[in-house]
């Protein structure tokens, strides 16, 4: 009838492209704005269009379009600068962690050699655990340090590159003269050979290269050790042996699961040609916890994430593996989210407040929940005054928020340094279980810290200390403001110690030692009474020292420890929305699906108000799903076509072409199918079964 | 009513007998009783009649009366069923219609104990499905019917109506309520018509858990469906499919455009994300082909440098290889200076690649590789996805892939997935899987009628058309053999229509027989030159081959009947 509105329908475009497999995008020719726009930019793109682009950021005007192009410019220079100075501490992290492992490895590589190990061929075992991605950075890195005394290089072979051992053989041969030759050396290697044309995986190509080089070194790295095949192992293995008098070859295997499953899978006459030695590299948990502590307790932090996705960070972290490159990557994320789409992030870049756009900017301020908060409070604190001027002049508003956002972001500092206090106390006073940064950061951020149990134990542990303990924890703990009690005490507990030197340690009353339980026998029953023994003067004066430590600590946290949710102008240093972050890196496509077919109007706002649950006003999978759902787990499927076309029926009479709806069955059925919902059934003739049950 | 009854019986004491039997048995039970003292039956009926509903009936009398029912229900209906649905309207009573209001008590009062047995043996399955309520209905309809003056002629067309929904085998919950459903039903086949929620619905009675519905769905007992195939239902052929879809108006098409803008609208969210190295997955429902040539268009006018390269993958094309994608990114990458060989392994390409990509002066942009359907069954093995991660870490590749399936990111273990560094969006559009999925060769291998030609009559018509004169007429014996066979066919077993109509390459010709015919009409001089021809054939998916059980082979056709005369048709007139 309409061949536009078949293609349309179909979504087929006119060109062939969707019949290629592969090609290169080629802008519409005949397109009518598509066609127009490319040539037009391409006359200016030259001169200034291009440099325009070049620096115009990524970022788009917020506040429906209304913001202005420094403020963009400024949002998106404060990320760069303050994601690239996070960035930077997480590699130094990194690098730190592996740092361990790196130069044990360098070491064995360097002064190992198959002399030392009885003619085997030396085998360094790298256990990662959850830590996969550490292998592939310590391999690189093992690379660039061979690579730059010239020693030798770093072959990585992965499974997938292993299908065969010729396949294999070639693929290490190739990746080690590339390594330092480059890919045309490779070529010029081949051809530029004299004598007879040497295949691409004879080692005597290997040798010639290691002797042109000299390479003392030729580790070779297997990324996935468990996922080879053991056969090709052992063949590998025997050739490298025989090979080991001509070849230094070094063998580094990475192993996930752990030593002693990986070489019972390997023939004894395998692992008898390898001499090894074990690395274990740290877990990634680890790392994940230091990352997470470098970006929150920095002393001259901008920004903050909340607790929200704290916790989602964790919740993913320990319910399955996660690199540390991946958790970065979703605190990277979160920074971005920030940044792109929150048009308060600017005061984080200290703007001139005259760059600053006063209409929208402020009415965005107003809508904050935060500034009500603080309104009411005003009001409530019997300011009535400012707080119209809050709400009725824009410059005053600006500064107040000004100054909100730096008196917010102090205030964090301060929460995280509470924090960094209370985890080196909670090193001395927690003997088995440590509680980490990050559990602590999670309790701290919902406002909960100052009243958990865990810092009234810690408290009460601190209480019964001895003077020795006492000073340890007072002198690990990190430096306060000068004239926080915290010093008096300190100085106080000094000079009390100097005073009694020779009757150290002192201990308080409510060490357990000070009590005394006295046992009286009255009228036959035995009576336990537990009183103070005497305590020598130092000690009662300890105490005191000890009480005023306590009450002083008390006071900090109840100051320090607030809800970050009550600071004005939390919005702009606090980023805790756990939505983008959930859905983009741990989606639910499944999910998506279903509700895409079960309630499509979610997707499809739909100005038509339809009463029924099924209506052919639906899309044609839609409507084929929700039979489906109703059917039970064999689907006769002429009754669901039935059902099917009775839909259709019932809504549009007998106008309605029975083929036509037959078409739409056909495509809503082939998606059924696709979906792996639906498989053929041999139980009866013309049945389907159900192989997807709905939120399973 | 009465069909529900003598199903819940069964339930509690034979699950899993078709339903059809225990009728013809109640009937015959019930006939029994007549034929044996017609004339006791009144008062005998009476005394059921005047039991009261809501007490517990005397277990004994219960059990006298299902006796019969539960032996019969052991028998599963043959060819009967089979046979009715091809032939038997659904009104005509199977029985001679002696449906006498006797019987129709008896069958009544068969009903009325079954539902003061339900209601006796409480149990949780005739909670779920209803069967409780409907059987305390019952007993409540028979209350009233008995303040009613017995009326013999509206008796004796309740008599055809209950044995009509008797005999629906999937039948009504009752005579009357059809007539309503008949109204909106569709033009009524055999079977069972739109609607008739029976008494076992596979629906469990209000919301419940997903795990739930599971284990109610998967019940023992409840894989009760009705016997009606698709044999009269003529099935779609490509181009009717095609043609067809053409006249369709899509009544969302608004909303999928609009749905479509909002998601241009995440361009430049994407591309911020692309330029701070994230990978992109787009999932979701429908096919995102479109929206993936809108980012093309929109990356390519918002590029800063001239002419961006920009490959696009299509995932779901049958045969591509990963190598053949590296070789067109490469291609993209340096234009003139390709190499003129490449090498065979995708690796190669993807290092040729990557050095190139590392030679590549910071001031060009980078290249953006967007894969359509990378779930697709051709990219979605193991070893593919993991070269494609490969590809997707190396820097200065932005690659945005879209995928299908509800469970692609079972492709993707733990390394894979920090070599792809994917961030997800839904990109879900509605748009139907026009391209990416032959819809009408996936339904006929979901129905088991596979074998069917790709390219049906057309493709076959125009592979003989390029094929020498022999072969032309070999083909043409062929399908002549095969029609005669299936003609044959059908006057031999009337009876068993349905084995008639299974897959058309049931059919087919001993293979010594064609090549005797063969020789006879001489199409083939010998074996040498007759196996040639058919190889050809083969070659083209013209023919199939089998062996039956004594080892004999057996040619066929991949078409069906109507596409084998239109061929022959063309064969010979042409």
């Amino acid at each position: 009838m309409d061949p536009d509105g078949l293609e349309d329908a179909m979504d087929l475009s006119k060109d062939r492209s969707q019949n290629q497999g592969v090609y290169i995008y080629q802008p519409a020719k005949s397109g009518k704005a598509a066609g127009e726009r490319p040539s037009k930019r391409r006359k200016v793109s030259s001169t200034n269009m291009k440099k325009d682009l070049s620096e115009s950021p990524a970022f788009m005007p917020l506040l429906n379009g209304d913001e202005t192009p420094e403020c963009v410019q400024l949002r998106f220079d404060t990320y760069k600068q303050l994601w690239s100075d996070q960035e930077n501490k997480i590699q130094n992290i990194l690098e730190d962690v592996d740092a361990g492992v790196l130069t044990d490895v360098l070491s064995f590589v360097r002064e190992t050699s198959p002399q030392t190990s009885d003619g085997c061929i030396p085998t360094g075992l790298v256990t990662v655990g959850s830590n996969v991605s550490s292998l592939s950075r310590l391999l690189s890195r093992l690379n660039d340090q061979l690579k730059s005394t010239n020693e030798g290089g770093v072959v990585v072979l992965e499974s997938g590159d292993a299908p065969n051992l010729k396949t294999s053989l070639k693929n290490i041969i190739r990746a080690a003269v590339t390594n330092t030759e480059g890919n045309d050396g490779y070529q010029r290697f081949l051809t530029d050979r004299s004598g007879p044309r040497v295949l691409g995986y004879d080692l005597d190509l290997l040798y010639d290269y290691v002797q042109r080089r000299g390479t003392k070194k030729l580790v070779l790295a297997l990324r996935d050790s468990e996922a080879f095949d053991p056969a090709l192992l052992t063949d590998l293995f025997s050739l490298f042996k025989s090979w080991l008098d001509r070849i230094p070859f070094t063998v580094i295997l990475g192993i996930s699961t752990s030593v002693e499953l990986f070489e019972g899978r390997l023939p004894r006459s395998c692992v008898s040609l390898l001499q090894g030695q074990h690395f274990e590299v740290q877990e990634a948990g680890n790392c994940v916890d230091r990352i997470y502590e470098a970006l929150q307790t920095r002393a001259d932090g901008q920004i903050w994430i909340g607790r929200n996705i704290t916790s989602t960070l964790f919740e993913k972290a320990s319910d399955y593996f996660q690199t540390p490159e991946a958790f970065s990557r979703i605190v990277k994320y979160a920074f971005m989210s920030h940044f792109f789409a929150n048009p308060l992030s600017v005061l984080l870049g200290n703007p001139d407040p005259s760059v600053l756009p006063q209409g929208r900017f402020c009415e965005a301020i107003r809508n904050l929940p935060s500034f009500q908060m603080f309104c009411e409070d005003l009001l409530e604190a019997g300011s009535a005054n400012e707080s119209r001027n809050m709400i009725q002049d824009d410059k005053y508003l600006l500064r107040a928020a000004f100054d909100h956002v730096e008196a917010g972001q102090q205030a964090m500092r301060h929460i995280f340094s509470a924090v960094l206090l209370i985890h080196t106390c909670l090193q001395h006073t927690q003997a088995t279980k440590k509680t980490t940064i990050s559990d602590l950061s999670v309790r701290a951020l919902a406002g909960e810290l100052g009243e958990s149990p865990l810092v009234e134990d810690m408290l009460a542990t601190v209480r019964t200390m001895d003077s020795g303990k006492l000073t340890e924890v007072l002198n690990t703990l990190p430096n306060l403001a000068d004239d926080s009690p915290l010093t008096v005490i300190q100085a106080d507990l000094q000079a009390l110690l100097e005073t009694y030197a020779d009757s150290l340690p002192l201990s308080s009353e409510y060490n357990i030692n000070s009590s005394v339980v006295k046992t009286t026998v009255v009228q036959q029953r035995v009576l336990l009474t537990k009183g103070k023994a005497n305590l020598p003067t130092q000690d009662i004066e300890y105490t005191k020292v000890v009480d005023r430590l306590v009450a002083a600590l008390q006071e900090y946290f109840t100051e320090t420890l607030i809800r970050p949710q009550d600071l004005f102008m939390h919005e702009a240093f606090l980023f805790d929305l756990r939505n983008p972050l959930k859905e983009t890196f741990t989606p639910r496509p499944r999910f998506a699906i279903e509700r895409a077919l079960t309630s499509p109007f979610d997707y499809l706002i739909s100005t038509v108000e339809t009463g029924a649950r099924i209506s052919a006003k639906q899309p044609a999978g839609a409507i084929l799903y929700q039979l489906y759902l109703e059917s039970g787990a064999l689907i006769n499927v002429h009754d669901l076509w039935q059902a099917f076309y009775g839909v259709y029926e019932s809504d549009q009479g007998k106008k309605v072409d029975e083929r036509e709806v037959m078409a739409l069955f056909y495509g809503a059925l082939s998606d059924l199918k696709m979906f792996g919902m639906v498989k053929n059934s041999r139980k009866k003739t013309d049945h389907l079964a159900k192989a997807a049950w709905m939120g399973l | 009513m009465k069909r529900k009854l003598s199903d819940s019986g069964l339930e509690n004491g034979l699950a899993g007998s078709t339903p059809k039997r225990p009728r013809r048995a109640l009937v015959q039970a019930n006939g029994a009783v007549n034929g044996h003292a017609p004339t006791q039956s009144p008062p005998n009926d009476t005394a059921t009649y005047e039991l009261p509903p809501n007490q517990s009936t005397p277990k004994k009398s219960n059990s006298v009366a299902a006796t019969p029912l539960k032996e019969s229900g052991l028998k599963t209906p043959t060819h009967k069923s089979r046979a009715k649905n091809l032939f038997a309207t659904p009104t005509k009573p199977k029985t001679p219609a002696g449906g006498t209001p006797a019987r129709l008590k008896n069958a009544d009062r068969s009903a009325k104990k079954k539902s003061a047995r339900v209601l006796f043996e409480h149990d949780d399955d005739a909670e779920w499905d209803g069967s409780e309520q409907l059987a305390a209905e019952i007993l409540q309809e028979d209350e009233e019917d008995d303040f009613e003056p017995p009326k013999e002629s509206g008796d004796a067309t309740k008599v055809v109506e209950s044995v009509e929904g008797e005999g629906e085998g999937e039948g009504e919950a009752n005579a009357e309520k059809p007539k309503g459903k008949d109204a909106k039903a569709p033009k009524r086949r055999a079977g069972r018509p739109k609607g008739a929620k029976n008494k076992r619905s596979p629906t469990p009675e209000g919301e419940l858990p997903a795990h739930e519905r599971y284990f109610f769905q998967n019940r023992a007992g409840t894989g009760k469906t009705s016997n009606t195939t698709l044999n009269k239902v003529p099935l779609l052929t490509h181009e009717e499919y095609f043609e067809k879809l053409g006249h369709l108006v899509d009544p969302c098409k608004e909303e999928k455009d609009y749905l479509l803008t909002l998601h241009h609208r995440s361009f430049a969210q994407w591309n911020f994300e692309f330029e701070e190295g994230y990978n992109i997955c787009l999932y979701g429902y429908g096919s995102k082909r479109r929206l993936v040539q809108g980012f093309a268009d929109w990356v390519y006018q918002h590029s800063v440098s001239d002419n961006p390269p920009i490959v696009i993958v299509n995932g779901y094309t049958p045969g591509i290889s990963i190598r053949s994608i590296f070789a067109m990114i490469a291609a993209a990458l340096m234009g003139d200076d390709l190499p003129s060989k490449l090498g065979s392994q995708p690796t190669e390409v993807l290092e040729l690649l990557q050095s190139a990509l590392s030679n590549r002066p910071i001031h060009e942009g980078p290249v953006t590789v967007l894969i359509n359907s990378v779930d697709a069954p051709p990219l979605r093995r193991a070893t593919n996805q993991a070269l494609l991660a490969r590809l997707a870490a190396t820097p200065r590749i932005r690659l945005l892939v879209t995928a299908d399936t509800p469970n692609f990111t079972v492709m993707w273990d733990i390394s894979l997935r920090d070599q792809l560094n994917f961030v997800f969006h839904d990109g879900t559009t509605f748009t139907p899987f026009a391209v990416e999925s032959d819809v009408v060769e996936e339904v006929n291998g979901l129905l088991g009628r596979k074998g069917q030609r790709a390219g049906g009559k057309d493709g076959v018509g125009f592979v003989l058309k390029s094929l020498p004169e022999n072969a032309r007429n070999l083909y043409r014996l062929l399908l002549t053999e095969i029609i005669t066979i299936m003609d044959d066919g059908h006057q031999s077993d009337d009876e068993g229509g349905a084995d008639s109509h299974k897959a058309p390459d049931e059919h087919g010709i001993e293979f010594r027989l064609l090549y005797q015919k063969a020789t006879e009409e001489f199409i083939a001089s010998s074996e040498m030159m007759f196996r040639t021809l058919l190889k050809e054939f083969h070659d083209h998916q013209m023919i199939t081959s089998r062996m039956d059980p004594s080892g004999v082979e057996i040619l066929g056709v991949p078409l069906s009947r109507d596409e084998m005369e239109g061929v022959l048709e063309d064969l010979v007139l042409g």
